[in-house]
């Protein structure tokens, strides 16, 4: 076992980071002066991940849209009492989530953490299915399934997506459809189980009023040391170009939603945290709330409060993307294209790219909040490749030339979609 | 965790800590929710947008992201038939600025400014800032309408309460926003300014006496007279259950109902009530849960919660439409279940457990902190979070029983698909 600390001078901020014997990373932050603590438990296996082969196996399995997400729901079953109802007896409130590159078990609790974490490590590792509780299932999926075609967000992001990407599974809807759903069956779910629930791909991370000793020796209790998986995956190629510039679905909204999104290519599968802060303070100097163009746009009525941009990226995808509510999204799209030519020209001044910087910083100490960010933001790193602090980091020491070539080698207009649901 | 009177009308809801890495501070007027609400509502969002030494939003949105991108935001809540209108702070802590200067005075000067110092003519209101925040409410009004679960869950309250304030919408309407100008708005600040309950929140470091001489001298000044009483109605019982059906092209029906729980003020009966709500249908040891969800596979989402502000009970719930008669009976026949005692010991202790574990964690968060500052600034009483929990560790079975036979079935609000499935262009 090899275990070090990692601190932040300031931040005034620390935590574990330990190779436990079982093969899984984990990640412990003590925070004596919290009454509770949250726990998340996770694996580098969501949505896009649809066909694969173990090591030792001759052909590639491709598995229905929505498999992820479904095993998800179904590792909290077991042959006796479900995680749920182990979890009631602890107090506990334990939840779970896929996302496109990861799935993640956690709960949060102001006592009993112990018995709660054995239950989280235990539960995971005991996959249980049978051809009725798959099918129990579908029901319930279904539903969910449903809920979020109603979701106007939802559907523009995913529109989005389509528009940008031909191939890459990142466009696929993270639950499946309801067809996709009714072919996932035991046999297929033990096979995504045993290939990506391997400790080795996986991650623990613990924040709150906890201490490494006690995680460590529960740890120890629980998981078998296991031989590390190998496994190839097939990642389907992608040209620069996007399927097409605007896209369009009518819903009935009251008011329409749109996103704009710039495809983006790809030397290595991940951004680095330096990467990251360059485009988060691209966007902030185009359109963010201090920009000209925001307020202008706000003022002339084009846009309203739910304006925001974000740089969507994950493993194998990466892009920025700006949404929100509009009367005219194409003239939205406009307008930011043509900001992004004049600072292209122009340059960044200092003031702008001081007063983006700030903010940004700000913003980033503000999620040292809570234990549930804080777990969270150690999986999301230690899944990116990168170290907790190295965000707050970059901002420290990013320059407004790097800046502004992110702005000169990003946002290809010949490469943009637009989604839009009305 | 504690709440003083610091002036007239005027309370400090206080907890200091050092735990965050930031402050956080609210300024909450508590007002009537009545026909002047879109007046109310407008105004709250023209005052955190900019103020009179930042009179554009550029200017203002540059001040905060030099202090760090301080964030002052507004909110309206409704808590019972109180309107809690609020200005939000959030900044970073002096100990974590990048140069080591403080600021987080110069944040609550900011955010006191926003509430006493605005961008006033000599006739009112400034008229460009009052129509945008006209088109932008509008537009959060309309878009709340896009959120099928709110949207549902809105127009519930509004069938049941149809005759109570309660059923108003806590942003006003569409008539009310579009006639409101900078006169009719300035009258109404001033209003809320000079007769209206109002509660500062503050979480961070600095000490109460400091907090108390910073905010005490901006309301002294106002000399106000007289404070006015914000009152809730709450009705026992229902009077018959009422069923409205509406059809939308939507792909999943949604399924809303109200019950009276037979309090007669917020805190009447609360941890006896909360218990029982909880064992009905929140938490995934409650019986909507297991039952509804899991056992009978017929939604993703069926929860119940208490709002004791106002004495009711609602149950949410998202089904095909052609289950939805299923579904109701089924949370019927559960409900029915609570109020005859057919739930066991251990399901008691779980709800009792899922409950004080929430409310030991209240202050791991700082707006968590603010927001139950919040839930109590428009009643008389205040409690802890550890005073609650000692409420609920204390109720029994009995108690849960006699507090289920009280409550009575009121509103179903069905949301159904028409089967019109929206087309892609």
């Amino acid at each position: 076992m090899n275990k070090k600390y990692i601190k932040n001078d300031l931040l005034s901020d620390g935590y574990y980071e330990i190779d436990h014997d079982s093969g899984l990373k984990i990640f412990v932050m003590e925070k004596p002066e919290y009454t509770g603590a949250f726990a998340m438990f996770g694996t580098k296996y969501g949505s896009i991940d649809t066909c694969f082969r173990l090591e030792n196996e001759k052909d590639f399995t491709c598995v229905p849209e929505g498999i992820a997400h479904f095993l998800e729901h179904k590792l909290f079953e077991s042959e006796e009492l479900d995680a749920f109802e182990l979890f009631a007896k602890t107090g506990a409130n334990a939840n779970a989530f896929t996302s496109f590159d990861r799935t993640c078990y956690l709960f949060s609790c102001s006592s009993n953490f112990e018995k709660s974490l054995e239950i989280l490590l235990d539960f995971v590792k005991k996959p249980y299915f049978t051809e009725q509780t798959v099918q129990k299932e579908q029901g319930i999926i279904g539903q969910e399934i449903r809920m979020y075609q109603d979701d106007p967000d939802w559907q523009t992001l995913f529109n989005l997506l389509r528009g940008l990407y031909k191939n890459n599974p990142v466009r696929i809807d993270i639950a499946g459809t309801i067809e996709s759903i009714a072919e996932i069956n035991a046999k297929l779910l033990y096979g995504c189980y045993n290939t990506f629930y391997n400790l080795s791909n996986m991650a623990l991370a613990v924040a709150g009023n906890v201490s490494a000793e006690k995680v460590l020796e529960i740890a120890d209790r629980v998981l078998p040391k296991e031989k590390k998986v190998s496994f190839e995956q097939i990642i389907p190629t992608e040209d620069e170009s996007v399927v097409t510039a605007y896209t369009e679905e009518k819903l009935g909204v009251d008011i329409t939603k749109f996103a704009l999104g710039f495809k983006e290519s790809h030397s290595t599968p991940l951004r680095t945290p330096k990467e990251l802060a360059c485009m988060n303070l691209a966007l902030g100097i185009i359109a963010g709330k201090v920009s000209g163009l925001y307020c202008r746009l706000l003022e002339e009525g084009l846009i309203n409060q739910s304006f925001g941009t974000e740089y969507f990226t994950g493993r194998g995808f990466a892009v920025p993307i700006f949404t929100g509510e509009s009367n005219d999204p194409k003239k939205v799209r406009d307008e930011i294209i043509l900001e992004i030519k004049r600072l292209r020209e122009n340059g960044v001044t200092d003031e702008d790219f001081e007063t983006v910087r700030k903010r940004r910083y700000g913003l980033e100490v503000l999620g040292f909040n809570e234990t549930e960010n804080l777990a969270n933001a150690l999986i999301d790193s230690y899944f990116g490749n990168f170290g907790l602090f190295d965000t707050v980091e970059a901002y420290k020491t990013v320059t407004k030339e790097e800046v502004e070539e992110t702005l000169r080698t990003h946002f290809d207009e010949n490469n943009c979609c637009l989604s839009v649901v009305k | 965790m504690n709440v003083t009177k610091i002036c007239k009308g005027v309370k400090l809801g206080y907890h200091r800590t050092n735990k965050f890495k930031t402050t956080t501070m609210s300024l909450n007027i508590v007002a009537p929710l009545d026909s002047k609400t879109s007046e109310k509502a407008l105004i709250i969002h023209l005052l955190a947008r900019t103020t009179k030494a930042h009179p554009a939003v550029f200017e203002m949105n540059r001040a905060l992201a030099k202090l760090y991108g301080a964030i002052i935001s507004p909110s309206v809540t409704k808590s019972g038939e109180a309107l809690v209108l609020s200005l939000n702070l959030v900044c970073l802590d002096d100990r974590f600025t990048l140069d080591s200067s403080p600021i987080t005075e110069e944040c609550i000067r900011l955010l006191l400014s926003c509430l006493f110092e605005p961008d006033i003519t000599p006739d009112g209101f400034r008229k460009e800032n009052v129509e945008r925040e006209k088109r932008l409410l509008l537009q959060k009004l309309e878009s709340e309408k896009d959120d099928k679960r709110i949207y549902a869950l809105g127009r519930m309250f509004e069938e049941m309460c149809k005759d109570e304030a309660y059923s108003l919408n806590k942003l006003g309407t569409k008539e009310g926003i579009e006639k409101a100008d900078g006169k009719s708005l300035f009258e109404e600040w001033k209003k809320l300014l000079f007769t209206c309950p109002i509660q500062i929140n503050y979480i961070g470091r600095k000490s109460e006496q400091e907090i108390t001489d910073i905010v005490k001298p901006y309301f002294e000044k106002l000399e106000r007279k007289s404070i006015i009483d914000v009152t809730t109605e709450f009705l026992t019982e229902s009077y018959g259950v009422n069923t409205v059906t509406e059809k939308q092209s939507v792909k999943q029906g949604k399924l809303v109902i109200g019950y009276r729980a037979g309090m007669t003020y917020s805190m009447d009966n609360y941890a006896a009530l909360k218990v029982m709500t909880a064992i009905f249908g929140s938490g995934t040891f409650s019986k909507l849960f297991m039952n509804v969800r899991e056992k009978m596979s017929l939604c993703y989402y069926c929860s119940a919660s208490l709002i004791n502000s106002k004495g009711v009970i609602a149950v949410q719930s998202g089904v095909e439409t052609e289950n939805a008669k299923k579904a109701l009976d089924a949370i019927d026949h559960e409900l029915d279940e609570v109020r005859n005692g057919n739930f066991t010991d251990e399901t008691l202790e779980q709800a009792k457990l899922a409950l004080c574990d929430t409310l030991h964690s209240v202050e791991d968060a700082a707006d968590e902190v603010d927001s139950w500052f919040k839930a109590y600034c428009a009643s008389g009483e205040f409690f802890t979070p550890d005073e609650i929990s000692l409420l609920i560790k204390k109720v029994s079975r009995e108690e849960i029983v006699v507090a289920a036979s009280m409550v009575t079935k009121d509103t179903v609000f069905i949301l159904e698909s028409n089967g019109e499935e929206s087309k892609d262009e």
